[in-house]
């Protein structure tokens, strides 16, 4: 019975500490995998911030003053470019020339009293 | 000599002795004993732990390669970034290559495989260095991708690669004078980047301190990137056309005191930094910060406002300005004489010298000093940036001075002095000091001095508006901005005499004058006419020029529609004592 028993603890000793081992090593293998991830973060960001200056060299203003100047045919601002919306007029709306033919020969369609405001009737400017 | 002292006991005897006590103690005499073995024992605990503590506390790294590269290279800095949070400055990682000569084998092969592929390096310098007792040295800073392969690949023991930061200006000049640079090991050496180590920003680069690059925050300046390089391309125009030997400007906004934009010509690349103790680089100073002008006719808004806010004048005063004001051995004249008696109005759009000398002698000379002194023209201005300059003041100051300051000759300012001067008058009368960092409206209402009423404020504003419809800021009258503005054409002294054709122009203008926000000023110094400029080189011709294209520009950039209608009622507080109510409207007669 004690031998037994003896035996059982050597066996859950040396198990024991087999195991205890095997997270040690574990823990050495992460703790390496975590050390290369920090370099591999410290080199990526190192590379962002190459990225970023390199970004910011290649939109610089004058080189996209002389981009814009050579490929784009903008216009300085300008206060004739600038309107009131009062100015604005109004919305031209596409004109239905058989529609209005067949409201001439009076057979429009007075059914839909928006159709007539819209198509019918267009007010001109 | 055997007899001289026989009662000694010899060293035999008293080890026999002392085996004797031993080996029968007496014990009266073992509590003293054990007292004394306690506190003997005591003690070497004590001291144990004290060396403990001491050990515990100090952080001093064993000297390792480490510790001598980290100390030796370049430690790294935060990012500079303009308002809208575009990149001004940055650190980006380069490698360098270093030697630790007692490892190096053979010296003399070392140097010579190494400046076959650095042909920059100096042989013998560096064999010089080798030799040392130096532990570490650098063999060069901030070398590329491929000359690190090549050293690599020499596979000599001793040598080695440690990474470094490197500033990068993405920009170039744009703005160089406000951001300054910095040197190999990336300490500011100008600008605001020596303000950020003044301020502890960056790494403090000391054993036991290192930083976290990621941990340090980049820095907001108040500069606005399109905005200068606007500037800086007007600037450059300018200089071009009018020949003239150096430019500068700068826009600030009046309610905050943050400078949006400072470019003074000729400039320099950040990253290629000038050396500014030889003499060539002399013109490549900050204008705006160091130098110190006479501001000709611009200074004729502080003698105004000084005017009207003594009660002495009011803007329907008539000066009289139809002779030359004489001074003892001088006679001071009108640059546009009009021989008559003027309004108040009219001596600023006609900018007569003679109607602002009167009108700073009914101030007197103690109210006059004290005036400037208040705004600020005085004194050196200390911003962030550790570039500035002490005004010059005439020694003695009489009632001549007071005259010729009056309309800008005889006090040399920095730019920057007259602008938050000018600044103050147009704002309300809040004097505040130009920061080159963000800064709120409220922060700077709270750090801001009152120096103008309300009224004479917006009596400024007045004049300056009326001077852009009927004076000489004309050109600066960018239709849909409401611009006031004001011209000052200074004459340079050659050879201590004025000189008639070699001027130093300075232009002001605000918008929208009926409540500025931006406040530009343009310099230039000794320009000449433009061809179709009928040889005219004053103010209005190069400076106003640039500053109405400066206006037309930035204004959208900053986000500015220009308006369709002037303001309704631009200047409530003078239309309602009877003057003003329509600054486009003033007579010119």
């Amino acid at each position: 019975m004690w031998r037994l028993l003896h035996l059982f603890a050597i066996a859950a000793l040396i198990g024991s500490a087999a195991y205890v081992y095997r997270i040690k090593y574990q823990v050495i293998l992460e703790s390496e995998e975590i050390v290369k991830i920090k370099h591999q973060m410290n080199k990526t960001r190192d590379e962002i911030g190459v990225l970023r200056a390199e970004y910011e060299h290649l939109a610089r203003p004058d080189r996209v003053q002389e981009l814009a100047d050579k490929l784009l045919q903008m216009q300085p601002l300008a206060l004739n470019q600038i309107a009131r919306p009062d100015e604005i007029p109004e919305k031209n709306v596409s004109a239905d020339s058989l529609g209005r033919k067949l409201e001439s020969l009076g057979l429009g369609l007075s059914a839909s009293p928006a159709n007539g405001a819209a198509g019918a009737s267009p007010s001109m400017r | 000599m055997t007899e001289a002292k026989p009662q000694k006991p010899t060293l035999r005897q008293r080890l026999l002795n002392g085996a004797a006590a031993m080996l029968s103690p007496r014990l009266d005499k073992g509590a003293g004993r054990v007292r004394q073995l306690a506190l003997i024992l005591g003690l070497a605990y004590l001291a144990l732990a004290g060396k403990l503590v001491h050990l515990g506390l100090s952080h001093e790294p064993p000297p390792t390669l480490k510790a001598a590269a980290d100390q030796a290279a370049a430690g790294s800095r935060p990012d500079l970034l303009d308002r809208n949070g575009a990149i001004l400055a940055t650190d980006v990682k380069t490698m360098s290559v270093f030697a630790e000569p007692r490892n190096i084998i053979d010296k003399d092969e070392a140097v010579e495989l190494i400046t076959a592929v650095l042909p920059d390096v100096d042989a013998h310098e560096l064999r010089d260095r080798m030799n040392s007792k130096k532990g570490f040295i650098w063999i060069k800073r901030q070398i590329t991708a491929k000359e690190q392969n090549e050293i690599y690949h020499l596979g000599l023991p001793g040598i080695g690669f440690w990474p470094e930061n490197k500033r990068i200006y993405p920009n170039g000049p744009l703005g160089a004078h406000v951001l300054g640079f910095v040197d190999k090991d990336n300490i500011g050496i100008a600008g605001m980047e020596k303000y950020l180590d003044t301020q502890g920003l960056t790494d403090p680069h000391v054993p036991g301190f290192a930083v976290d690059p990621a941990a340090l925050k980049p820095v907001r300046l108040s500069l606005d990137l399109k905005a200068t390089h606007a500037l800086r391309d007007e600037l450059v125009q300018g200089l071009d056309k009018y020949k003239a030997k150096a430019a500068a400007g700068a826009i600030i906004d009046v309610n905050t005191g943050e400078m949006i934009a400072l470019e003074s010509l000729p400039d320099y690349d950040p990253n290629d930094p000038p050396d500014m103790t030889k003499p060539e680089n002399k013109p490549k100073i900050n204008r705006i910060n160091v130098g110190t002008y006479e501001m000709g006719s611009t200074f004729k808004a502080l003698t105004i406002s000084m005017a009207l806010d003594s009660g002495k004048v009011t803007l329907g005063s008539h000066i009289d300005a139809r002779d030359s004001l004489r001074s003892g051995r001088f006679t001071i004249h009108d640059f546009h004489a009009t021989h008559r008696v003027l309004t108040v109005p009219e001596v600023f759009t006609h900018s007569s010298n003679i109607g602002t000398a009167r009108m700073a002698l009914m101030v007197g000379v103690p109210g006059h000093q004290a005036f400037l002194r208040k705004m600020g023209q005085l004194d050196r201005l200390e911003t962030e940036l550790p570039e500035n300059a002490k005004p010059q003041i005439p020694k003695r100051w009489g009632e001549l001075n007071t005259m010729t300051i009056a309309f800008g000759q005889g006090l040399n300012v920095a730019p920057l002095q007259a602008l938050m001067g000018v600044a103050a008058l147009v704002n309300g009368g809040h004097l505040m000091k130009p920061t080159f960092l963000m800064r709120d409206e409220e922060t700077a209402m709270a750090n801001s001095q009152k120096v103008v009423s309300d009224q004479t404020s917006e009596s400024m504003r007045y004049l300056m508006r009326s001077n852009a419809t009927h004076g000489s800021a004309g050109f600066a009258n960018i239709e849909g901005y409401y611009v006031g503005g004001k011209t000052g054409t200074a004459q340079k002294i050659v050879n201590r005499h004025y000189s008639n054709d070699k001027v130093f122009t300075t232009f002001m203008a605000m918008t929208p004058a009926d409540k500025p926000q931006y406040l530009y000023l343009v310099i230039y110094d000794q320009p000449e006419a433009a061809p179709g400029d009928y040889g005219y080189h004053t103010a209005a011709y190069n400076a106003g020029r640039v500053a109405g294209a400066l206006i037309r520009r930035v204004e959208p950039l900053e986000g500015h529609a220009p308006l369709l209608a002037p303001p309704a009622h631009p200047f409530p507080l003078i239309a309602r004592l009877g003057y003003g109510a329509d600054a486009d409207k003033v007579g010119k007669e």
